[in-house]
């Protein structure tokens, strides 16, 4: 086609055409949306009575809340703003805010708005937010500009809630994409955000790169958790006011879509509670009946299950009979004594398996981007039994946080610091192998714990830290002789919950993360009758039909033969 | 027959419009009034009558009796809803495969019409028929063996009494308060009267507003970890907790309750609740041990201030919400 036109309308439709090309990746430049005067009012009543408590009176980010959060809330006065469409240190749009302030931040303590206020409230507090920013200038037509970043579309045209579908090779295209832009320095050799411990955001305070494999607690996820829409749009235009840049140069919008379907990968697909940002935790922790020899090896195939939840994503067929990885939700301890307000761990994942010889074993997992290396802090995970199974009536337990006068529990805590770590070395291809101690103690309330004074009957047989993720396995026997062990009997739901210590954020005693009580069972092997009840009742069933046939002859030949009357009804 | 055959196929094919095409229309976020799963479920029996009777298929009488059951399975498995325990399913298929008998054997005549296709595929007049369902039927029953056999485990189901009797009184800090004596010291005036008031910025001008800007310091402070930034008990860190977080948006909590129920709820907490309430499991903080007696009373007030419940009064049964 070009060769049929003239030289100069060649050259111009070439021109068009590398224009059009520049404009791809760039698009409309254009004026900050203004701030809307007339909303202020009432922008303000809403700022005033719902956001204050964390934005603070001059929306300095300075609120009663902000010392203890973790994430500190907005100082608004600079006008920076994470989650928007548009480019690097550029203003966001309304729009923007206003997915924000519908969303919430997840991950952070920003809520969700959008069910609890009404639509014309949250036009109205946005634009009483931007009347707070200072440094910067909605209004400033001359100054201030704003372009849109353009994003193409999905590729694979994959839909929510989990965006299945994604070809492999793409995604094995997006590693490779990885890999040459080193996100990894600040994310991790897997994405669990363990790359950089010393960074700072523009405010001063420290801040952590995002942990892919958590994709729920992306500030920008809008709630559609597994969007690869969202990484694209954070590699297009970065987060202002975090080390995390755009990549709008280095990688084109075709391999941004790639990269973010590995990105996003990597996220377990799990149910997730739509009004907390969450996955749902799995209530039930089921003990595998193993039969023969439980391998002591965390990496042995026996051990690999995948932490997608098996009824979104069926499970391979040589795993499909491997414990099944729960969720475990926890929080900071910010009932008793010294409280926890910005845990570094928020789950673990637990998985079990046991036999009567063996005993029983539990899997405990968790994301944590930085060990401790201060002896004196360190980091620990542990395992709440009730001590008094057998004295426990109906659905009583002890209390949640070490137990309670009347009823002790049995704690099972692995202590443990990495061998030549140090949070700044460079990711570790084979992990961090770890000394692990481990101490049983009784505890009469978190301020009464009593170390055993019986045998120690608790293992950890192994253990490791690999690419911020922490696996400890612990082993003991279903019982022992301490009056004051758990003993463990099979088929029986049992109260169990976990505690947390980071020793980077010196977490100690009651200052931990915890959880609530789960149950567990010992799930007994299948029993033999599985196997030959079937074709016995198929068989009896056979018979059953033989014996009907037969009958129903018998009683029409008897009919025939006149040897019984039918009744004369019509028929 | 050939005009029950006719019957089955548009029943089926019937049903599967229904289903995957209307099915998703009347089941909305929000059912309206005509808009709702029930009202496609009377739809749906309305279809099935109307081909029927308006094509006069008359279809056999076992074919009916399968349709009535069907609708039954149909109804309880997939229209009511929430869905109904399993158990209770059982129960209500078995009520209605007794009324479906009923059906079937209203009179003489309609019994042997049940039968007769049943008899002629056992004596093999149905051939087709025959062959099949006696291999179907020994499998499925292999089968249903199997599945009873297999073990499998569901959490157990607990219950809790949300809000237990209070006790007659209450040492906090020392001091027995009698609750039924006791009222908030910082209501100081009608409540009402705040409610576009602006916390901080009132602070100065207005008493009430300043406890309330303390009652809600404390609350940004110490409690919206759980109870939410909205009140509505969704926390950043509720969703670990079993039970959860009270909302006290919801017109059954606070909205019902008396101050001074309140007031002993957030001294003692978790640890503070009778046995029937699971002490063991609320993550409720026995506040008495971080905050003082003032400091509780203003949260409280705080807490009425911002959802615009009112709490309930000793002389006032009945006063609940705006
Ligand atoms: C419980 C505290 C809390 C409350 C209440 C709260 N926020 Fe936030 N907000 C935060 C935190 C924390 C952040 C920062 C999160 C981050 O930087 O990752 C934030 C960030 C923001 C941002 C910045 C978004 C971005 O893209 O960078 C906006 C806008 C915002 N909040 C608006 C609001 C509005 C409007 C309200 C009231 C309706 C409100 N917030 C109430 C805690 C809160
Ligand atoms: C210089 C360090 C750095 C590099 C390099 C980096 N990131 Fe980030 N990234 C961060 C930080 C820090 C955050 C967390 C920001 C926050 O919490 O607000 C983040 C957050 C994210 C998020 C979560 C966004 C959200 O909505 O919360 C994604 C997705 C992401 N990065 C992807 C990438 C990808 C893909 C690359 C490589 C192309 C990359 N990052 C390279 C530092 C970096
Ligand atoms: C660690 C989580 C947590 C924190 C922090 C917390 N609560 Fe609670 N609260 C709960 C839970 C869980 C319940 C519901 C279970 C129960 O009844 O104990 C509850 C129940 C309540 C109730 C009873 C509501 C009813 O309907 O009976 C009140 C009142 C209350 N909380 C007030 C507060 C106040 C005030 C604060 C802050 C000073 C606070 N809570 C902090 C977890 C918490």
């Amino acid at each position: 086609m070009i060769n049929k036109m003239k030289t100069g309308k060649k050259l111009i439709f070439l021109l068009a055409l590398m224009v059009s090309f520049l404009l791809v990746g760039t698009a409309s430049a254009g004026i900050p949306d203004p701030v809307k005067q007339d909303l202020l009012e009432k922008g303000k009543k809403v700022y005033f009575k719902r956001c204050v408590w964390c934005h603070g009176v001059e929306g300095g980010g300075d609120g009663p809340s902000a010392d203890r959060l973790f994430t500190r809330p907005r100082n608004f006065i600079p006008g920076t703003f994470k989650i928007r469409v548009t480019d690097s240190g550029q203003l966001p749009t309304d729009n923007d805010l206003i997915k924000t302030v519908k969303n919430g931040l997840p991950g952070s303590a920003m809520p969700a708005w959008g069910e609890f206020l009404k639509e014309d409230e949250i036009q109205a507090v946005v634009q009483f937010v931007k009347s707070l920013v200072q440094d910067r200038d909605f209004n400033d037509e001359e100054d201030e500009e704003v372009e849109l970043m353009e994003f193409g579309s999905n590729p694979w045209g994959t839909t929510g809630p989990y965006h299945l579908g994604i070809p492999q090779e793409a995604i094995d295209a997006g590693k490779e994409i990885f890999t040459k832009n080193k996100c990894f320095e600040c994310h991790g050799g897997e994405g669990r955000g363990d790359g950089n411990p010393t960074m700072k955001d523009d405010w001063g305070f420290p801040i952590l790169a995002a942990d892919w494999q958590q994709c729920w607690n992306f500030r920008g996820s809008r709630r559609n958790h597994f969007d690869p829409f969202n990484v694209v749009r954070t590699i297009s235009t970065g987060l202002n006011g975090t080390p995390m840049p755009n990549f709008r140069e280095k990688i084109t919008v075709e391999d941004r879509w790639k990269l973010a379907a590995f990105v996003n990968s990597l996220c377990p697909r799990k149910k997730i509670d739509k009004l907390t940002s969450k996955p749902i935790p799995d209530f039930l922790i089921s003990s595998v009946y193993t039969e023969g020899d439980i391998v002591e090896k965390i990496d042995d195939p026996m051990w690999q299950s995948s932490d997608n939840d098996p009824l979104i994503i069926a499970r391979s067929e040589e795993k499909a009979a491997n414990p099944r990885r729960n969720y475990i939700a926890l929080a900071g301890q910010i009932t008793r004594g010294k409280r926890n307000f910005d845990p570094k761990v928020d789950n673990l994942w637990v998985s079990s398996r046991w036999n009567k010889d063996k005993g029983v074993y539990y899997l405990v997992e968790y994301h944590l981007r930085f060990l401790s290396s201060d002896a004196g802090f360190p980091d620990a995970v542990a395992i709440q039994w009730p001590a008094k199974l057998q004295d426990l009536f109906g659905a009583e337990k002890p209390y949640f946080i070490m137990g309670d006068s009347k009823k002790p529990v049995d704690v099972w805590r692995a202590s443990f610091m990495p061998k030549d770590y140090n949070s700044t070395n460079a990711p570790k291809e084979e992990g961090y192998q770890l000394d692990v101690t481990v101490d049983e103690f009784n505890g009469r309330g978190f301020d009464a714990l009593e170390p055993k004074e019986t045998e120690p009957t608790v293992k950890v047989v192994d253990s490791i830290f690999h690419q911020g993720r922490v696996k400890i396995l612990f082993h003991r026997a279903l019982t022992t002789d301490g009056e004051m062990d758990v003993q463990i009997p099979p088929e029986q739901f049992i109260p169990i919950s976990f505690f947390q210590w980071a020793g980077d954020d010196k977490e100690k005693d009651e200052h931990m993360a915890i959880s609530t009580w789960y149950y567990t069972i010992l799930e007994p092997p299948l029993p033999d009758s599985l196997y030959y009840m079937p074709p016995i009742m198929a068989v009896v069933f056979v018979g059953l039909q033989g014996w009907l046939v037969w009958m129903t002859k018998r009683t029409r030949k008897m009919y025939a033969d006149g040897k019984v009357k039918r009744d004369d009804l019509p028929f | 027959m050939n005009k029950s055959f006719l019957s089955l196929i548009l029943a089926v094919a019937g049903w599967a419009v229904f289903h995957f095409g209307l099915f998703p229309i009347f089941t909305p976020a929000e059912p309206g009034m005509l808009i709702n799963r029930y009202v496609y479920f009377l739809l749906f029996c309305f279809y099935l009558i109307i081909v029927n009777v308006g094509m006069k298929l008359k279809p056999a009488m076992a074919l009916r009796a399968l349709y009535v059951w069907m609708l039954g399975f149909y109804f309880y498995d997939h229209i009511l809803s929430p869905h109904v325990p399993w158990t209770l399913f059982i129960t209500y298929m078995m009520l209605w495969t007794i009324g479906t008998f009923l059906y079937i054997s209203q009179d003489p005549v309609t019994f042997r019409e049940f039968r007769a296709p049943i008899v002629k595929t056992i004596i093999g007049e149905y051939k087709l028929a025959r062959i099949v369902a006696f291999s179907v039927l020994p499998v499925l029953v292999g089968w249903a063996t199997y599945q009873s056999i297999y073990p499998s485990f569901a959490e157990p189901v607990e219950l809790r009494t949300v809000h237990p009797a209070p006790p007659a009184s209450t040492k906090v800090h020392g001091k027995t308060y009698m609750l039924e004596k006791i009222s908030n010291p910082f209501r100081i005036d009608e409540q009402d009267n705040y409610k576009d008031s602006f916390p901080f910025l009132d602070a100065d001008k207005q008493e009430y507003m300043k406890f309330v800007t303390e009652g809600g310091t404390i609350f940004f402070q110490n409690c919206h970890y759980c109870h939410g930034d909205q009140l509505n008990g969704l926390g950043m860190f509720a969703h670990a907790f079993n039970p959860t977080p009270a909302n006290f948006i919801d017109p059954g909590t606070i909205a019902m309750l008396q101050e001074s129920f309140l007031f002993w709820r957030v001294s003692k907490g978790g640890p503070g609740l009778p046995n029937e309430s699971t002490p063991w499991s609320s993550a409720m903080p026995p506040w008495e041990e971080h905050l003082t007696t003032d400091e509780i009373w203003k949260v409280i007030l705080f807490e009425y201030w911002y959802t615009g419940w009112h709490p309930r009064t000793f002389d006032d049964e009945s006063a609940v919400g705006e």
